[in-house]
């Protein structure tokens, strides 16, 4: 089966500055992708190479297995994208910029004037069909992105940010509208700096920084990747925190904090309390309490994207500060 | 029908060119019709009085095909570069960018519907100048092949303008310090038979005198040069400048980054 999107080595230069270096990625038909990635991570760049607003300086993308430069019409016939910056026609009312959109696919008239109210009322702006773009209000303004988007009928639906600055009812409105596409085979493409929003809504997501992919996993495998941290209370404190890393090899670090000890460890932490408390009791310490605490994926997320910025610069003066954290 | 037309696509974005215009008489109609009234009051009826006839026609006749000239072209110009400026500016140009329109599709929708705004002008002011002398058509074929000749030529210029410019500011420079002389230098308002022999060689090198003479030729049955030659060369040079056009489109020069 083609892959919704395949790239490979792609590279996009403006200038001195390296927006995409040698990014593969793949997505399959079907799929909930999430784009992760700080700013300047090269993702609307990548996004924008897909629709044609970008030229690509080397390397290969294909949508649907047809070439973005050789197929451009194919390619972009099969795309809906709601951008990161608005992009609407200002001249007319909003049901007639998207009716013109529908209309560029080779939509009839009649036919674009059903669709456009029909993505109108689903988005729910449809009171507001007879407004100019630059009448609406923020919020609305982006409903507007996904209904333009959705209006030519895409079977890639690409949103960039889509929810960025959006009250949180339009969040979950935006969400129930692009899984219920989704679960009708529409194949998206998703980025966001909510990380919640990532987890829940995508079955797999790519991590970026730099220009490169720093990783694709499914969210769960991403939070197993995660250090989890374990607090245990000691009836009588150390003054100094016991060594453990013999007994436990999970164990990243140990911190005494006040009366606790703040154990990191790889991986779950459920699977390593049980070692760690018998190791604190042969050591003679009389536990209070316990909790254990995930890492979200907020926190496995910065922890990617540094720790590949500290490869990047590994022969940087910065080494040293990036180890000591 | 790789980059062939395809119908409903193609009309789609002519019909919301032309409806750009069209719905906004006030910016687009009305400037041209109060400076030709202008002009033809001064220049035709207070300043003609006492201008001798040109050719066997009076001065404001003479006048009248020269200014449809340069009311159509300065217009189809005007409209093909604000379009796609505009569209570059807020980025609305990415709407039918990101469609599957063909780059051929898009240039002409461009073209055309800009052309269109530079023959309503035309005649509009061709009504106007009516209004203030009797006027007939000699040559309907002529007429009609270079005012279109003409308002394509500039409408695919226009969009080259479009796309270099990267300030409002630069629409403007374009308008004021190539399109006027050449317009000014160009025959509207005088006959070259009134030059001395160099300014008359020197002068057949401006496009513009062809367009003029040729739109002049189609209403009065008179021109400086050959209306058949200049109809060539126009629209040789008119197809030429749309394929500059449908390079640049695919190229993406002003348009991807
Ligand atoms: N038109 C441009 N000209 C020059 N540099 C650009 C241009 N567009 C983007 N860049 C640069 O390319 C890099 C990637 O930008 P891009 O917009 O793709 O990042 P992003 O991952 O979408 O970031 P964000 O999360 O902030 O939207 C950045 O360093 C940016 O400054
Ligand atoms: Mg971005």
């Amino acid at each position: 089966m083609t892959l919704a999107i395949e790239a490979t080595d792609l590279v996009k230069e403006y200038g001195d500055v390296r927006a995409l270096s040698g990014l593969s990625l793949a997505v399959e038909r079907g799929e909930f992708f999430g784009l992760l990635g700080p700013n300047g991570a090269g993702k609307t760049t990548f996004i924008n190479t897909l629709v044609g607003l970008v030229r690509k300086t080397g390397g290969e993308v294909r949508v649907f297995g047809d070439d973005v430069e050789d197929d451009y019409r194919k390619v972009r016939n099969s795309i809906g994208l709601a951008p990161q910056e608005f992009n609407v026609d200002r001249f007319f009312p909003i049901r007639e910029v998207l009716m013109h959109k529908a209309g560029y696919h080779g939509v009839s008239e009649a036919e674009a004037k059903r669709r456009a109210d029909e993505a109108l009322e689903l988005v729910g702006i449809y009171d507001k069909r007879h407004t100019r773009f630059d009448w609406l209000s923020g919020g609305m303004k982006r409903r507007l992105l996904l209904a333009r988007a959705i209006v030519t009928d895409p079977d890639l639906l690409i949103l960039d940010e889509p929810t960025a600055g959006v009250d949180v009812q339009l969040r979950h409105d935006l969400w129930e509208i692009i899984n219920r596409l989704n679960d009708e085979g529409t194949t998206i493409l998703l980025t966001t700096h909510y990380i919640e929003e990532a987890e829940r809504l995508c079955d797999r997501v790519a991590i970026m920084d730099n220009g490169r992919k720093v990783t694709v996993a499914t969210p769960e495998e991403l939070m197993e990747r995660g250090s989890d941290t374990i607090t245990v209370e000691l009836r009588d404190p150390p003054a100094s925190a016991p060594r453990l890393d013999g007994a436990v090899t999970e164990i990243e670090d140990v911190r005494l904090e006040h009366d606790r000890l703040v154990v990191r460890v790889e991986g779950g932490g459920g699977r390593v309390a049980p070692r760690l408390l018998n190791a604190l009791e042969d050591r003679g310490h009389e536990i209070t309490d316990i909790e254990i605490s995930r890492t979200s994926l907020e926190e496995i997320f910065v922890e990617l994207t540094e720790g590949q910025r500290g490869e990047v610069e590994r022969d940087g003066p910065e080494r040293d500060t990036l180890e000591a954290y | 029908m790789a980059a062939g037309l395809h119908s409903t696509r193609f009309y789609a974005l002519l019909k919301r060119e032309f409806q750009r215009y069209v719905r906004r008489p006030w910016n687009t109609f009305l400037p041209p019709m109060i400076t030709n009234v202008l002009y033809f009051s001064v220049f035709g009826v207070i300043l003609g009085a006492r201008i001798e006839e040109i050719q066997g026609f009076s001065y404001i006749l003479f006048l009248l095909p020269g200014l449809v000239v340069l009311g159509a072209i300065s217009n189809a110009f005007e409209n093909a570069s604000f379009s796609i400026f505009h569209g570059r500016w807020n980025k609305y140009i990415h709407e039918t960018l990101t469609s599957p329109l063909s780059y051929t599709e898009m240039v002409l929708a461009y073209v055309l519907s800009s052309a269109s705004r530079g023959v309503i002008v035309g005649v509009i002011i061709a009504i106007i100048g009516a209004l203030f002398t009797p006027v007939g058509i000699a040559q309907p074929f002529y007429l009609v092949a270079f005012m279109l000749v003409v308002t394509l030529l500039f409408a695919s210029l226009g969009i080259v303008g479009g796309l270099v410019a990267d300030d409002f500011d630069h629409l403007t420079v374009m308008n004021q310090f190539i399109l006027r002389p050449l317009v000014f230098f160009g025959g509207v308002f005088y006959s070259l038979e009134i030059l001395p022999p160099l300014w008359r060689t020197v002068s057949l090198l401006n496009p513009m005198v062809y367009m003029v003479n040729g739109v002049r030729y189609g209403f009065l049955g008179y021109s400086d040069v050959d209306p058949n030659a200049a109809l060539a060369v126009l629209s040789g040079l008119t197809v030429a400048v749309v394929v500059i056009d449908v390079v640049l489109f695919a190229r993406g020069y002003g348009l991807t980054d």
